[in-house]
């Protein structure tokens, strides 16, 4: 049952190998899981979208990633590989970190730095983690802008963040990940608080450049919107686990898990005319009392008395499908098949 | 920015002239100065002839033009006990005091600035609990008491430099560190605790997200951040330092600054040079705050002060 070694991205080669990861965070009522036994790959040249509720732990996904779990909480367990390395080893985490995977944030307002000019923290990048000097550096800076699309690159130089808009910030947030030309990118909400029109155009440039440098990203977001239209591959997450990982179409087309059926379905379509948003009944989950067994089992329609007792692993059901849950699950249907060990 | 200027610089001056009119109700309408600056047991007559002598006996709209006017040119009017002006006296103790204020304000920025970002960076570590209960100790001894202390071990164990007196740069060291200690505690305190906040703003994780290590983002990234409250918080405690520490200070280690000059004008019940001490005193925390709002300025580009 070891067959999630030899799982292959169908998209050429594994950059990004993250196994049983779970983060915890101490609390008065006992530790609190961010992410909780999760597992994700991403190859290259991939969009691979991982989307949950808020308080499903994906940006504590995205920060453990890079080795930057905030204390008190911590990598409880699991581990991390990047492209065969052990990113739990501090000194290998500090080479990748910013260099071979960046990241952007959600709240493109306050993640600039408001007392530095966008040319000196272009600059400050370039000479200490790219290794450029002289007038390289302003080079790289100009064309690092203009690639992002922002008109008067030289003039921009001498922008404070708060002398731009929200969608040029986080134009200027995707050139500073994009400084010393990374092999993956995470994108913890990036279109979350811009406008509509502009979340379409950042989410364009993302998928652009991603296309033309060749770069992976890994989207981290609530928007099945950003998913459909910007990834290659689906995961959905709930409480901190993988509950269902497809590859797109198939995900819209046929969701399998109850929770990526009651997601699609509270998604607003205009092209189905329904007079009413299908909303998932229940409470979003108490992080502080977990469950034993399935973590969705309480608002879950189709629950069933396994379900309490043990979470459902995360099991192949057809090539390149996977899911969480019992009702799905051929182990307990149609006997044998491949069994990812969590 | 040279319009702005010049508004900060009219407000003090507006502050310096309303302390000026406040020392001047409090010396002369609750006061007497003829009287104070006499013998108990001096008769009616006697003070009657001080009032005329320095011109108390004139109606108190006049002896206020005269006092304001005075001011503006520097005259302060005659000492009672010292027999000289009074601005005289004050003025050649301005240069002792500043010294000392400012040896006081680099012992605070030198000690707050570092060890409020090593606490930070070590934060709930060893170094961080030592760095905090220094502070704590350095907020909570009397400054008088900080400065005997200093003495004893400094100066008269070790002998390392003099103990009292203002001869050379020796001299300097331990007064400037009796007068900035508790202000570096409370400044280190305030470092600390806006550097371990910043550090968890999201620019400060997007920094580190980049690959600049935790140092690196305190010193470069943060603390740029906090230094604009660094830089008002300094102002303060160089105001409460030429208000409060130095005149314990400059009494303990026998520095000819004003605050000294002040406690003996006091002694001597000479009211013009208590006058003319405090009014020059408050000069000084007035240009010391117009001198804060400028650096404020200089450093977050969005504050636009009023």
């Amino acid at each position: 049952m070891n067959s999630a070694s030899t799982q292959q991205t169908d998209t050429g080669q594994r950059l990004l190998e993250v196994k049983n990861l779970t983060v915890g965070f101490p609390t008065r009522d006992g530790v609190v899981l961010g992410t909780d036994g999760l597992t994700l790959n991403v190859g290259s040249h991939e969009r691979l979208g991982v989307v949950g509720e808020s308080g499903s732990g994906k940006s504590v996904m995205g920060l453990a990633i890079l080795g930057m779990v905030l204390p008190p909480g911590r990598i409880m367990g699991g581990s991390i590989r990047w492209r065969g390395e052990d990113m739990l080893d501090r000194s290998v985490a500090n080479r990748v970190r910013g260099r071979e995977i960046a990241m952007i944030f959600q709240d493109p307002m306050v993640s600039l730095n408001p007392l530095k000019t966008v040319g000196a923290q272009l600059r400050e990048l370039l000479r200490h983690r790219a290794g450029l000097e002289g007038s390289a550096v302003k080079r790289r800076s100009i064309e690092l802008l203009d690639m992002v699309g922002i008109a008067n690159p030289q003039d921009r130089l001498k922008s404070y963040a708060f002398e731009l808009s929200g969608g040029m910030r986080q134009r200027v947030m995707i050139a500073t990940a994009l400084a010393c030309e990374p092999l993956l990118l995470i994108a913890d909400e990036p279109t979350t608080g811009l406008d509509v029109t502009i979340q379409d155009q950042v989410l364009a440039l993302l998928h652009d450049l991603s296309t033309e440098l060749g770069v992976s990203v890994l989207m981290i977001t609530h928007d099945l919107g950003v998913v459909a239209q910007f990834c290659d591959r689906v995961q959905v997450m709930y409480a901190g686990r993988i509950v269902e990982r497809a590859p797109i179409a198939a995900m819209f087309a046929d969701p399998q898990h109850p929770y990526s059926m009651g997601l699609l379905q509270s998604v607003p379509r205009v092209d189905l005319h329904r007079s009413e948003l299908a909303a998932i009944p229940g409470e979003p989950l108490d992080r502080a009392n977990f469950p034993p067994g399935c973590a969705f089992e309480p608002r879950c329609g189709e629950a069933r008395e396994i379900c309490r007792d043990a979470p459902p692993l995360l099991t192949q059901f057809a090539d390149r499908r996977w899911v969480a849950c019992y009702n799905r699950d051929p182990d307990h249907t149609s006997g044998h098949t491949m069994t990812e060990t969590l | 920015m040279l319009r702005w200027l010049a508004k900060r610089i009219v407000a003090a001056a507006l502050v310096v002239f309303i302390v000026t009119s406040l020392v001047f109700v409090v010396t002369h309408v609750f006061t007497d100065p003829a009287t104070v600056s006499l013998p108990l047991e001096a008769s009616e007559e006697q003070r009657d002839q001080r009032r005329a002598a320095l011109g108390l006996d004139r109606p108190i709209g006049v002896q206020y033009w005269d006092f304001v006017s005075g001011m503006v040119v520097g005259d302060f009017g005659e000492s009672f006990w010292q027999s000289q002006p009074a601005s005289e006296l004050v003025f050649e103790r301005v240069p002792a005091t500043l010294r000392l204020v400012a040896g006081a304000a680099v012992v605070t920025v030198l000690l707050a600035a570092p060890l409020g970002m090593l606490a930070a960076w070590f934060q709930r570590r060893f170094a961080d609990h030592a760095v905090m209960g220094f502070s704590m100790a350095a907020i909570s001894a009397p400054p008088f008491w900080i400065g005997y202390l200093l003495i004893i071990i400094f100066a008269v164990q070790l002998g390392w430099v003099p103990t009292f007196g203002s001869d050379g740069w020796r001299s300097l060291i331990l007064p400037s560190f009796a007068v900035g200690l508790a202000s570096a505690g409370r400044l280190t305190q305030m470092t600390r605790r806006g550097i371990v906040e910043e550090l968890r703003k999201p620019y400060s994780v997007t920094a580190m997200s980049r690959g600049f290590s935790r140092s690196y983002t305190i010193v470069h990234h943060t603390f740029r951040n906090i230094a604009s409250g660094f830089v008002t918080m300094t102002g303060w405690e160089l105001t409460r330092m030429f208000t409060g520490y130095t005149v314990v200070i400059e009494v303990v280690f026998a520095w000819p600054g004003v605050g000294r000059l002040a406690v003996h004008a006091i002694e001597n019940r000479d009211l013009i040079l208590v006058q003319a001490a405090v009014v020059v005193l408050a000069t000084m925390v007035v240009v010391t705050n117009l001198l804060v709002d400028i650096a404020r300025r200089m450093i977050d580009p969005r504050v636009e002060l009023l």
